[in-house]
């Protein structure tokens, strides 16, 4: 009998000790988590407030009284931000599936395919991702004036088309596929591209859809490239423009923040909606 | 029928197929070159933008090339000219700054949040996804909103004041001691996430089993971390050591929208100066040479990075 009691008050310690354990884990993460959000917080609090309140102060007001949209109708005016996200879209809705063709094919080869050279072709794909882009910075814009394909959308999205990231992904997506998979549609009288692209490619849509899902928030956060091939400004990228707006002298720190919050909502977006499939993959990638 | 049975002139070795020899005979080949057609296109797009650059850079680095004057052949003075180049040193010396104050944040706090993270609780993805955001944000937006953050009366100079570390607001921006350190610190806030994720892969790889274990054993969770996660985690922190390296020295857009490489260089970057020689002072020819030495140095970083892997990798099995 006493023994049963001193069992559950044990039990109970231990479950209390659980609770404050987990408390104090909570309590660090959401400080960590704080961190990571304030100025995000800032910014979007910036945006928000009317004319009539300061920015800044001691100590910080961030809840804007009241919330203002004239900030954003002011970014709007003096760039044109919707111009530069219908640009980033141009840019998404060709570089995305274009690049993912390429690393489709390029990693099929690399990761199903027996033949010779195929690891010396695939050492100088990798190489290109340990290349920082600055080193490459003039010669690509030089090669690029070559082709005559500056200052249009073209020289922003040829270049950006070879993703290494995406190669290595899809050929360990594609090696992973079961070899009898591709030898009974072989017995079945498939030929080659027939394999491919109704027998392996369904076999590794998750790893497609991560090569996709991290196109896209390559192509809309694409800064240096663009600003290096475009002089002209009408072609920017969304991110190109936030730092046009705020390279321009007529660009104030409220219609700034409001700018910067209108770019990074889609994205966040996209994010919320896929971030299961984001982290995942990106953890794949990691252990692969 | 020489084209069906070609294949099989692909690499000798440990082949699967003989374990079942017939059936794989029996089964109609492709051609020889049908591999090699799957890679036409990222070929094409290696050779004209990797290979030809290449090439153009290598030769660029020996002329003194601008858009706008003729171009002529100088042999070695585009690299002799980097020996008595002040501002290079100081981009040199920063980017090896930029190197170093990055390595906690990204090698080691983001070991730690892994840790916290890899709990079993409720709603832990949402800190997972707080953490992560900075990452799938743009530069330029992250470095615009630590404007805020780093503005004269701005909530960090708040914090710093009412706390009573500092007396008089810092322009962080504007002052020389502290531009890099802020430089460091948003770049180190906007890539956390993703090594935080790397090492969580790795974490959660581990066995439950070892960790039960060492309780019994009497250990308590700081030496479970100092003994069962630091060695297992030796692999990932190799593998954040070497991306570190990569965007330690690609640091561009940060100082492009904070501090424009100033005050008075402080916070120049390597890659901020050549852009800056090529696109905004035409010296392309010398930029290229700078571009060239930095190559390869960053070859040599990234084949010790291996050697020492591998050297590990050897200790440890």
């Amino acid at each position: 009998m006493s023994t049963v009691t001193t069992q559950r008050l044990r039990a109970r310690r231990r479950n209390w000790y659980r609770i404050v354990g987990d408390g104090v884990l909570y309590v660090v993460l959401s400080l960590i988590a704080l961190g990571f959000i304030a100025p995000f917080v800032i910014l979007a609090s910036s945006a928000l407030k009317p004319l009539s309140q300061d920015l800044f102060g001691f100590p910080p007001d961030l809840i804007p009284r009241p919330p203002s949209m004239d900030s954003f109708r002011e970014a709007f005016r003096a760039v044109p931000l919707l111009k530069y996200m219908g640009n980033s879209i141009i840019y998404a809705v060709t570089i995305v599936p274009l690049s993912a063709l390429v690393c489709l094919l390029a990693g099929y080869a690399f990761g199903a395919l027996r033949f010779r050279g195929r690891n010396i072709f695939f050492i100088m794909v990798l190489g290109t991702m340990f290349l920082p882009a600055e080193v490459m910075l003039i010669p690509r814009y030089l090669v690029a004036s070559d082709l005559g394909i500056t200052n249009g959308y073209l020289g922003v999205i040829l270049p950006s088309l070879l993703s290494a990231f995406g190669c290595l992904i899809m050929r360990q997506a594609f090696a992973g596929v079961p070899t009898e998979l591709r030898e009974a549609a072989r017995i079945d009288g498939a030929n080659e591209w027939q394999i491919f692209s109704r027998v392996m490619v369904p076999a590794v849509r998750p790893s497609l859809a991560i090569v996709m899902i991290f196109g896209f928030v390559n192509v809309w956060n694409s800064f240096l490239w663009p600003l290096v091939v475009l002089n002209d400004e009408s072609k920017y990228p969304i991110a190109l423009g936030i730092a046009y707006l705020a390279g321009i002298g007529s660009s104030d720190e409220r219609s700034l923040a409001a700018g910067s919050v209108a770019s990074i909502i889609p994205i966040v977006i996209v994010f919320l909606i896929l971030q299961r499939q984001i982290m995942d993959g990106m953890k794949g990638a990691v252990k692969g | 029928m020489s084209v069906a049975t070609s294949t099989r002139r692909g690499p000798a070795g440990p082949d699967v197929s003989t374990a079942q020899p017939r059936k794989r005979a029996k089964l109609r080949e492709f051609h020889w070159f049908v591999p090699y057609l799957f890679l036409v296109p990222v070929m094409m797009l290696f050779v004209v933008f990797f290979a030809w650059p290449a090439v153009l850079a290598l030769q660029l680095a020996f002329y003194d090339y601008s858009i706008v004057n003729p171009t002529v052949f100088v042999w070695w003075d585009n690299f002799v000219h980097m020996v008595n180049d002040p501002r290079l040193r100081r981009a040199a010396l920063n980017s090896l700054v930029y190197l170093i104050g990055l390595l906690p944040l990204t090698v080691v706090v983001p070991l730690l949040l892994a840790v916290l993270l890899n709990q079993k609780l409720r709603a832990i993805g949402i800190f997972r996804f707080m953490y992560y955001l900075p990452v799938v944000t743009s530069m330029v937006a992250v470095a615009v909103a630590w404007r805020y953050v780093f503005h004269d009366l701005g909530i960090l100079n708040w914090a710093l004041t009412s706390i009573g570390i500092v007396d008089q607001p810092i322009q962080f921006l504007l002052d020389q001691r502290t531009s890099i350190w802020a430089i460091i610190l948003v770049e180190g806030w906007k890539s956390m996430g993703s090594y935080m994720l790397i090492y969580l892969a790795g974490l959660q790889a581990i066995s439950a089993d070892l960790y039960e274990s060492a309780k019994i054993d009497g250990a308590g969770p700081i030496q479970r971390l100092r003994h069962i996660t630091v060695p297992l985690m030796v692999p990932f922190i190799l593998v954040t050591l070497t991306l570190e390296m990569q965007d330690a020295t690609q640091i561009f857009t940060s100082v492009y929208v904070l501090t424009a490489g100033g005050p008075a260089d402080s916070t120049l970057s390597l890659g901020y100066y050549i852009w800056s020689l090529a696109f905004e002072q035409f010296q392309m020819g010398y930029a290229s040479a700078i571009s060239l030495v930095l190559w390869i140095v960053l070859i040599l970083m990234a084949v010790g990075n291996y050697a020492v892997s591998r050297s590990k990798r050897f200790a440890t099995s």
